[in-house]
């Protein structure tokens, strides 16, 4: 089966649809400038932000009067330019974020309690804001799933929506991300000590760290002979793509860029091509000190010699973290139909262990293009796009076999500090230290070490580490903040932090979709092993009871619950 | 100079969650990072915010970290060289 995409729909720093985006891209114009909403004390910190307000953006959207999370707004009018381009229907959405409804916890962090700020109560969830999104666009949707994975979510996506279409699950997909600037993870970043004061400079030698931005981008893509009988324009196809943990750190990649490197072979060879078939390398280069080399020691793994044209197009829209993946497909989209290469912008010099990427935008036909997205605790997702269709394996029906259920273990008993030793659980909560050893012991359980695949459901995501870092953020006037709550704050940091004390490269995700987060990724674990992609699974359902969000939740008659669960699954 | 190394090693096990130790367990002149107490890039940002936090100090550049966080002692003599409070 060959898998097309026939429409794309983007907003970013550098313009509110594809054809704004274009002529930036070409016009090598940056959108990175200083912040006019976000309303940040770090005035002097420089991102890619939307220039539109909320109120604007909520009339783009044609949103009135219902409380809206910019992030849902961004993804809205993004989507609905995919649809247009596509002129069909589709059944599925999966459209990844992190920050989800965030920019309004923060903005009524103090006033819950007054006027009609509790409507926004709910939206804090990431998968309450995709669902804004899903409403607003009156599609059929049958499935909808919100990866959460931080800055590889909406590559996470598009993977998920291609297996769905592979195995006959779904007919058309709308598929990507969406991320607006919060203070939250802005103030996260800035106690990483990564936010450059200056302009980002992917891959030069004297880059100083990122950029945040903010925007959306999604594909809908669907099986090629639908498209073709509806007589709607091709513009390209999903050629392969893969997802790995480097396994290695929470925030740090690897030297050696492993994870990176499983992830981009792991694409090539779904897609059935050889590196010197790539014609352009859309990197994940946000221009930390880290990322950068790590990333170009994966790259020089891959292509030695032969390096193809690679960019980062950081430089133009900033970092949208979980949008970026779904944001960088789009512009990889673009390069391919106006045949252009985008210039890494502000790139000078190169240093030992750099790849030297392009610093002018070159004009040439391209053919098959792959685009890196990396997120936190090293999950490292690459897509390739090319321009001609390539032949993917359809489902062969398999049964799933749950092999065992392991719940919430006791704290007293020692059974958590027999699998997770007090050095690897330093940084960890209580609950965390509870949630890796649930796992670690339903794995041991079942005599399964690694399995292929790690994948955890949750409705809030790591609840406590977030609201910790909120506090204090609100209460320090986001001055003095420690940085590991921020680390241990996104969704996936279970799933990451199993893969690294278990050194597991597979697969690595996590979904937040209310109460059907379980399904959705019991959903993935089926797709994929239908399609051979996996064999065994570890599924992990957890959310953590936390005081301070219980206050909120009060509010709305509603309380957060301790859950954790393991299964494993073989097929 | 003693007594402001006492005190560091309190601050550390605290802002590091080393809780099985005691400022004993440290020796002030063991390396923190690599070999010692082992420490690695999230520890070294948790150091420069609490150099922020307890004595005033602030790091713009979080490379500048290696030279001061080599040992509890040269982190004191940093300390007692340029903190505001």
């Amino acid at each position: 089966m060959k898998i097309a995409i026939t429409g794309i729909g983007a907003i970013s720093a550098i313009g509110s649809n594809c054809a704004e985006m274009l002529e930036a891209l070409q016009a090598g114009r940056s959108g990175i400038g200083k912040m006019r909403f976000l309303g940040s004390t770090h005035t002097d910190i420089p991102v890619g932000e939307v220039p539109y307000s909320d109120a604007e953006l909520k009339q783009m959207a044609g949103i009135t009067d219902e409380p809206a999370p910019r992030t849902s707004l961004l993804g809205i009018i993004a989507a609905q330019e995919a649809l247009r381009m596509a002129g069909t229907q589709c059944d599925v959405f999966i459209s990844g974020t992190t920050v989800g409804g965030m920019d309004l916890t923060e903005q009524h962090w103090y006033d819950y309690a007054q006027s009609k700020a509790v409507e926004n109560i709910r939206l804090h969830e990431a998968g309450e804001s995709t669902n804004l999104i899903a409403h607003a666009l009156h599609q059929p949707f049958t499935f909808v799933a919100t990866p959460s994975t931080a800055c590889s979510s909406a590559l996470n996506a598009v993977m998920l929506g291609a297996n769905l279409i592979r195995s006959g699950k779904a007919k058309a997909a709308l598929v990507g991300g969406a991320e607006s600037l919060s203070k939250f993870h802005l103030n996260g970043f800035n106690t990483l000590m990564i936010l450059d004061r200056q302009p980002c400079r992917p891959f030069d030698a004297d880059r100083n760290g990122l950029n945040l931005g903010e925007g959306a981008g999604y594909l809908v893509i669907e099986r090629e002979e639908d498209a073709l009988a509806r007589g709607t324009h091709i513009l390209g196809y999903i050629g392969g793509y893969a997802n790995t943990c480097d396994a290695f750190h929470q925030t740090a990649s690897s030297d050696n860029g492993e994870g990176a490197y499983r992830a981009m072979k792991g694409a090539l060879s779904m897609a059935n091509l050889l590196p010197a078939e790539i014609d352009y390398v859309n990197a994940h280069g946000t221009a930390t000190p880290n990322n950068d080399l790590s990333e170009s020691a994966a790259l020089l793994r891959i292509f030695g010699e032969n390096m193809p044209a690679v960019s980062s197009t950081k430089a133009f829209t900033g970092h949208t973290t979980s949008a970026s993946g779904g944001l960088e497909a789009v512009i990889c989209v673009l390069a391919m139909q106006h045949a252009f290469i985008p210039a890494n912008l502000n790139w000078k010099n190169t240093s030992e262990g750099l790849i030297v990427p392009v610093a002018q935008t070159l004009h040439r036909p391209i053919h098959n293009i792959l685009c890196n997205a990396f997120g936190f605790g090293g999950n490292e997702s690459s897509l390739v796009i090319c321009a001609k269709g390539r032949e993917l394996s359809e489902t062969v029906p398999t049964p799933l076999h749950p092999k065992l259920a392991i719940e919430q273990l006791p704290a007293e008993d020692g059974s958590v500090s027999r699998y997770v030793s007090p050095a690897e659980g330093r940084r960890m909560t209580l609950q965390t230290r509870r949630l890796v050893a649930v796992a670690k012991r339903a794995l041991d359980e079942c005599g399964i070490e690694k399995p292929d695949a790690i994948i955890c459901a949750t409705q809030w995501g790591c609840m406590l580490q977030s609201m910790r870092f909120l506090q204090d953020m609100m209460d320090y006037n986001e001055q003095q903040l420690k940085p590991t709550p921020f680390i241990q704050s996104t969704h996936n940091t279970i799933a990451s932090l199993i893969a690294i004390l278990t050194g597991n490269h597979g697969y690595n995700a996590t979904y937040s979709q209310g109460e059907r987060s379980i399904d959705c990724a019991i959903t993935d674990v089926e797709t994929q092993m239908s399609l051979g992609l996996i064999h065994s699974a570890l599924v992990l359902e957890f959310d953590e009871e936390v005081e301070k969000w219980d206050e909120v939740l009060a509010l709305i008659g509603d309380r957060t619950k301790a859950i954790a669960r393991a299964y494993v699954y073989t097929n | 100079m003693e007594q402001l190394i006492e005190q560091l090693k309190q601050q550390i096990i605290e802002s590091l969650n080393f809780e099985d130790m005691t400022p004993a367990d440290i020796d002030a002149d063991a390396p923190l990072f690599g070999e010692g107490l082992g420490l690695d890039s999230i520890d070294a940002l948790e150091l420069i915010m609490l150099l922020d936090r307890e004595y005033g100090i602030k790091l713009a550049d979080p490379k500048a970290g290696k030279a001061i966080f080599k040992s509890v002692r040269i982190m004191a003599e940093y300390i007692q060289a340029n903190r505001t409070k």
